[in-house]
């Protein structure tokens, strides 16, 4: 396995009941790179994204097949403790959901709940998860006001320092500015860009102008398959595959 | 999810491509008549038609810029409005081509003929032909066949050469008289730009069929030998 691999994931099937949402998915994804996740309603990415740190296990009724190693390791043996592989691999959902609490606490609620009990670290954690999600100079001075006074797009920047919080590897981002304005979301892509330095991102967006904006590497997906993957600028400038260029050009979807 | 209206407006500049690709096949192929046939009325038919290539070249570029701008293309649509902007530049430097080839076919049909040299008629064929495969291959996207023009650009080179030669053999012949000496020199040189406006348009022939194989392939195939 080549040292930039994050995830190595070796031919996975995922099922609803008896629905196959998932079939023969094999993918790396880079590590302290951004890959994006493409394709129409209903193709399998999200399904594919809650794979990485098992949240479709919430789920009743689905199953998996086949491998995800996360630096190596199958996050699928029975021996994972999936609260810790859930700290480690991060998520950021569509619509910001910050807790009905104050901007601090939302922030040092992972921690809390890990056993952080020293309050000066406790702060200085706090404020560097701000300061990494670009919002501690828009809150610094309000950090006790409720979370749910802040705007939509820093509600969502809370809810990434909530993620980073925890000090993850990966950030799972599921549509995280599709529920917000331009400004917003132009807050959120160049956020992507700072953070990818330090985390592996993995990004599923309706929005492809934006897929090719912030990934270093787009997946398109069609039909619970991996069409084909590659180097985000190749995929949409001359991508290898008709099926592709025909999503991408808006000729099928 | 289906861009239709961006498609079809996509559509709507390649027809206007076409259009552009006409004209300019008109003007080129009057410019070397009337030059064969010392036709001046001809030659003035070509540079009165030059206004209209001209106007559609800015008609392409607003539409091109109005469709990067608003549909942010991809892939094979993005390709193929960057290539349509070149080549629809390189189109609006032949038909220039023509109108200088005309200027000079007016002044030579003041004077009476220089004696035929042989290579300009295959620098007319030669380029003639590059430039007919170039839209042809821009009409079908057919790279293949784009890619059999840069190769050719040697021969319209060569033949160049060979009329710049000849013309000073002929310009260096010592002839009767001062005056007459200073008009074969001037239809002489006369006939040099017109031999360098060929050899431009093979240039340019090959350029638009590097464009087509860019938009077909998503290849650069510009400069290989040179880098």
């Amino acid at each position: 396995m080549a040292s930039n691999v994050k995830f190595a994931v070796k031919k996975v099937d995922f099922y609803y009941g008896n629905f196959k949402a998932l079939d023969q998915i094999d993918m790396e994804i880079a590590q302290r790179q951004a890959t994006a996740l493409i394709g129409p309603s209903g193709c399998g990415k999200s399904t594919f994204l809650r794979c990485l740190n098992r949240m479709n296990d919430l789920i009743p009724g689905t199953r998996v097949e086949g491998e995800i190693l996360l630096d190596g390791q199958n996050i699928y043996d029975s021996d994972i403790d999936v609260v810790n592989l859930r700290r480690r691999v991060g998520m950021v959902f569509q619509k910001p959901n910050p807790f009905p609490k104050t901007i601090f606490e939302n922030v040092a609620y992972g921690l809390r709940v890990n056993g952080f009990k020293n309050k000066a670290a406790l702060r200085e954690s706090v404020e560097k998860s701000l300061l990494k999600a670009a919002l501690w100079d828009e809150v610094k001075d309000r950090l006790n006001n409720s979370a749910l006074g802040l705007s939509g797009g820093q509600q969502q920047r809370l809810c990434i320092a909530r993620a980073l919080a925890v000090e993850p590897d990966v950030l799972l981002m599921d549509e995280p500015a599709s529920a917000l304005d331009p400004i917003a979301t132009q807050k959120i892509e160049d956020l992507i860009h700072e953070l990818k330095n330090n985390y592996t991102i993995v990004i599923v967006t309706h929005n492809m102008q934006q897929a090719a904006r912030v990934s270093d590497i787009t997946a398109f997906f069609y039909m619970g398959r991996v069409v084909e993957t590659g180097e985000t600028e190749a995929l949409f400038t001359r991508p290898g595959l008709k099926q592709t260029e025909d999503y991408i050009t808006g000729r099928f979807g | 999810m289906e861009r239709q209206n961006f498609h079809r407006e996509l559509e709507n500049l390649r027809l206007t491509l076409y259009k552009m690709a006409a004209l300019t096949r008109q003007s080129f192929e009057k410019a070397t008549q009337a030059y064969l046939d010392r036709d001046d009325d001809l030659a003035q038919v070509v540079i009165d038609g030059d206004r209209e290539v001209n106007r559609i070249e800015l008609e392409i570029d607003r539409q091109s810029l109005r469709l990067l701008a608003l549909e942010q293309p991809m892939a094979r649509d993005l390709r193929m409005i960057v290539g349509i902007m070149r080549i629809s530049n390189d189109l609006e430097r032949i038909a220039d081509q023509s109108v200088n080839i005309a200027e000079r076919t007016i002044f030579l049909c003041q004077h009476p003929p220089l004696e035929p040299v042989a290579a300009m008629g295959h620098l007319i064929d030669i380029s003639k032909k590059m430039f007919n495969m170039a839209i042809s291959s821009m009409r079908e996207m057919d790279a293949k066949e784009a890619k059999k023009i840069p190769p050719l650009d040697d021969y319209a080179d060569e033949y160049n050469m060979q009329v710049l030669k000849s013309l000073i053999e002929v310009m260096a012949a010592s002839s009767p008289g001062f005056e007459k000496r200073v008009l074969k020199m001037r239809r002489s040189i006369q006939t040099i730009i017109i031999s360098r406006c060929l050899e431009r348009i093979a240039d340019l022939s090959t350029n638009i069929g590097e464009h087509v194989a860019f938009i077909a392939e998503g290849v650069n195939i510009k400069h290989q030998q040179k880098l």
